[in-house]
């Protein structure tokens, strides 16, 4: 009897096309929305172009020459070197051609374009420029100082100088991939898990009698209602997971790095799921509104745990946690969503199998409330 | 003496302060075919849900089989089929399968459910759309995988609720045919209906339901003895002074005489040879007549008579 209703539940879930585009074709469009948009901003950072400046020479400076030739050459350049007159550099100036001129002489100047005419991108290339000029200054100044006053030091100086000084340097904490963005990915999984909700709710209504013909039809028969119900929720869970194992396989695909432990990633979304469905098990099983309008609840409910999650803005977890650091241990999406990140970002599994634990309580309870709230077996009314 | 499948005592259910059942007593018996005939709202439904035990009900007693009927007592429920007002089908499995699912409530045994299954399909001729899916289907053939699913099992005691509502004419006999060969295979039937021709058809005895009492129960033959009127006479006129009505009612064994848009309605209360005497009465006063019907009572008659509305007017 429990295979019975576990293998019909399960067709009826697998064959329903609106199921099927909510839990995999709507996050495989939204997870490719994503990847595109996020691609499109991983570039403008992380692709450095050498900054094109123009030297206009108001005097020799042999030491400059060396210096500027040294970081203007290769494929690594800070400086694409324009060597010109004034009146050229100002021109290309204006065009912005150049981002700025540095004017060589005992002391050098450096002009740039006005801040009205630039936008963020040249203002970061400016302070570059301008930051290289200062420090070309400083260091000259202690050349010139240590030559003056103590010859003997200049060696020790000059090594010290050009030693890699790194008095913050970064050190990680994890080997694991903390790309920010990725926030969204693990809330996508989320949202996939929490949809789930809907064959939960579906489940509820078709075993009472007073929500739908169906209901009425199953409590007509001789079987134990506790039995089927539990039997249906395994069926709905199956159809679920797969479903979550096909979309988080689809984000693999698509270069989506959920670090090295994909096995437990999946174990993560099975999870979730099994709360999604017990979430909607209990939301079906609450008062008398028909499926349509408990359908709508269950996904309202679903993407406001999202969105305080952080699927629409990436910090909003941080906020909450600031604000209601509590909303996110209850916070069926956030909960998911950390586990995620608690597998690529800690070696332990520590938190990890915290926040399982924690979506297991989540489910039992959902389960167990549905159950008390359905238990009634003759109705006041149909 | 045949045995009693269903037994009701004294059943009363409320709605706040909605009398839906007042004291209601049925005694139904194993190879009936009993209807239950109401107009909506009478208590039908809440009659059929109560029995099922989907409803709790404020007073009473229900017997089915023998047995004290209750949510849990799953051998009664075990041999009862229903097929509900509304179709109670899964539309994502086809009709193959919401058959074997539903039979499989019942039945374990794969191997006899498969039969049963297939016996089913046959009975209500789905034979070649045993692979459709219920959006598929027309109404008719919708209705009939419903009517499949609740009678899949074989049960001995299977429950109707208006199981014709919205059906064409065609699928409508089907159903009702099929719902004799049942009978007749076995089963005991309730059929719930405010169609009274469908009752007539197939009803072996009828209750007739206003307001959630009974208030007539019988055979066709038994209820339409009960009233006054044995035949309707109905006359096309183009007109009738009082002069002529007086006659007509004059009339041995007539006792009711209207005239209203060109159609003059005589009823009578027993006897032979009505009709002839009321249209010698119009040949002697010179009256010409169109189309003549001559009609023996129905049971919207008995319902009319018992309860001063027709069956349809309180709809």
């Amino acid at each position: 009897m429990f295979f019975h209703h576990f293998k019909y539940d399960f067709l009826t879930c697998i064959r329903n096309k609106g199921l099927i585009f909510w839990l995999i074709l709507f996050p495989a469009v939204l997870g490719t929305l994503f990847k595109v948009a996020f691609s499109g901003l991983y570039d403008s950072v992380a692709v450095f172009k050498a900054i094109p400046v123009a030297i206009v020479t108001v005097e020799e400076n042999a030491v400059f020459d060396e210096v500027i030739s040294a970081i203007s050459d290769g494929e690594e350049a800070l400086f694409s070197v324009t060597e010109t007159d004034e009146t050229t550099a100002l021109e290309l100036l204006e065009t912005k051609q150049i981002m700025g001129i540095i004017y060589v002489s005992e002391k050098l100047e450096l002009t740039v374009g006005s801040a009205e005419k630039m936008n963020s991108s040249s203002a970061i290339q400016q302070s570059i420029i301008k930051g290289f000029v200062e420090q070309y200054e400083i260091q000259k100044s202690i050349i010139m100082d240590t030559v003056t006053n103590s010859p003997e030091k200049l060696e020790s100086v000059i090594e010290a100088m050009s030693a890699d000084i790194a008095p913050n340097s970064s050190v990680p904490l994890t080997e694991g991939n903390t790309d920010s963005m990725l926030s969204y990915f693990y809330n996508l999984m989320a949202m996939v898990a929490l949809f789930g909700s809907v064959t939960g709710l579906h489940i509820a209504t078709c075993s009472q009698g007073n929500l739908s013909a169906l209901g009425a039809r199953k409590c007509c028969s001789p079987v134990n209602k506790l039995v089927a119900t539990i039997a249906s929720l395994c069926g709905s869970t199956l159809a679920q997971s797969i479903c979550t194992i096909i979309s988080t396989t689809y984000l693999v695909i698509l270069g989506i790095d959920f670090g090295t432990r994909l096995p437990l990633v999946y174990l993560a979304g099975i999870v979730g799921s099994i709360m999604g469905v017990s979430l909607g098990f209990f939301i079906g099983s609450f008062g008398t509104a028909n499926e349509d309008v408990k359908n709508g609840v269950s996904m309202t409910i679903s993407l406001v745990c999202c969105f305080f999650s952080g699927l629409m803005v990436s910090n909003m977890k941080a906020v909450v946690a600031m604000y209601a650091p509590w909303f996110n241990e209850i916070n069926p999406a956030a909960v998911i969503s950390d586990a995620f990140y608690c597998l690529n970002i800690y070696s332990d599994y520590e938190r990890f199998t915290e926040k399982i634990i924690t979506m297991l309580v989540m489910a039992v309870i959902f389960t167990l409330g549905g159950f008390v709230l359905t238990r009634r077996k003759r109705y006041a009314s149909l | 003496m045949a045995e009693t499948i269903v037994k009701i005592e004294n059943l009363v259910k409320r709605y706040k302060d909605l009398i839906a059942l007042d004291h209601l007593n049925l005694e139904i018996k194993q190879g009936e075919v009993y209807g239950l005939l109401g107009p909506n709202g009478s208590g039908k439904s809440t009659t059929i849900n109560c029995l099922l035990s989907l409803l709790a009900f404020d007073k009473g007693n229900i017997e089915i089989f023998g047995e004290k009927m209750s949510p849990d007592n799953y051998s009664v429920k075990k041999n009862i089929g229903i097929i509900m007002q509304n179709v109670a089908v899964f539309d994502e499995l086809t009709v193959y399968e919401n058959i074997d699912y539903f039979c499989g409530l019942y039945i374990k045994d794969k191997e006899e459910r498969r039969k049963c299954v297939e016996d089913a399909i046959a009975f209500v001729e789905l034979d070649e759309f045993r692979k459709f899916y219920p959006k598929k289907l027309s109404g008719g053939l919708l209705r009939r995988l419903n009517i499949a699913c609740g009678i899949a099992h074989k049960p001995e005691l299977i429950i109707l609720d208006e199981p014709t509502v919205a059906v064409d004419p065609q699928s409508r006999n089907k159903i009702l045919e099929g719902i004799q060969q049942l009978n007749r295979n076995g089963a005991t039937i309730i059929y719930t209906s405010h169609y009274m021709e469908e009752v007539e058809q197939i009803c072996t005895r009828i209750a007739i339901i206003d307001k959630g009492k009974k208030i007539a129960e019988g055979t066709k033959e038994e209820l339409k003895k009960m009233i006054r009127n044995t035949e309707t006479v109905t006359i096309e006129v183009i007109d009738i002074d009082d002069d002529v009505k007086n006659k007509i009612s004059g009339l041995p064994h007539v006792y009711s005489v209207e005239f209203s848009d060109g159609k003059l309605e005589v009823k009578c209360s027993d006897g032979k040879h009505n009709l002839i005497r009321i249209l010698g009465v119009l040949q002697e006063c010179g009256l010409n007549f169109g189309r003549v019907y001559s009609e023996l009572p129905t049971l919207n008659d008995v319902f009319l008579e018992i309860t001063g509305t027709a069956l349809r007017d309180s709809e």
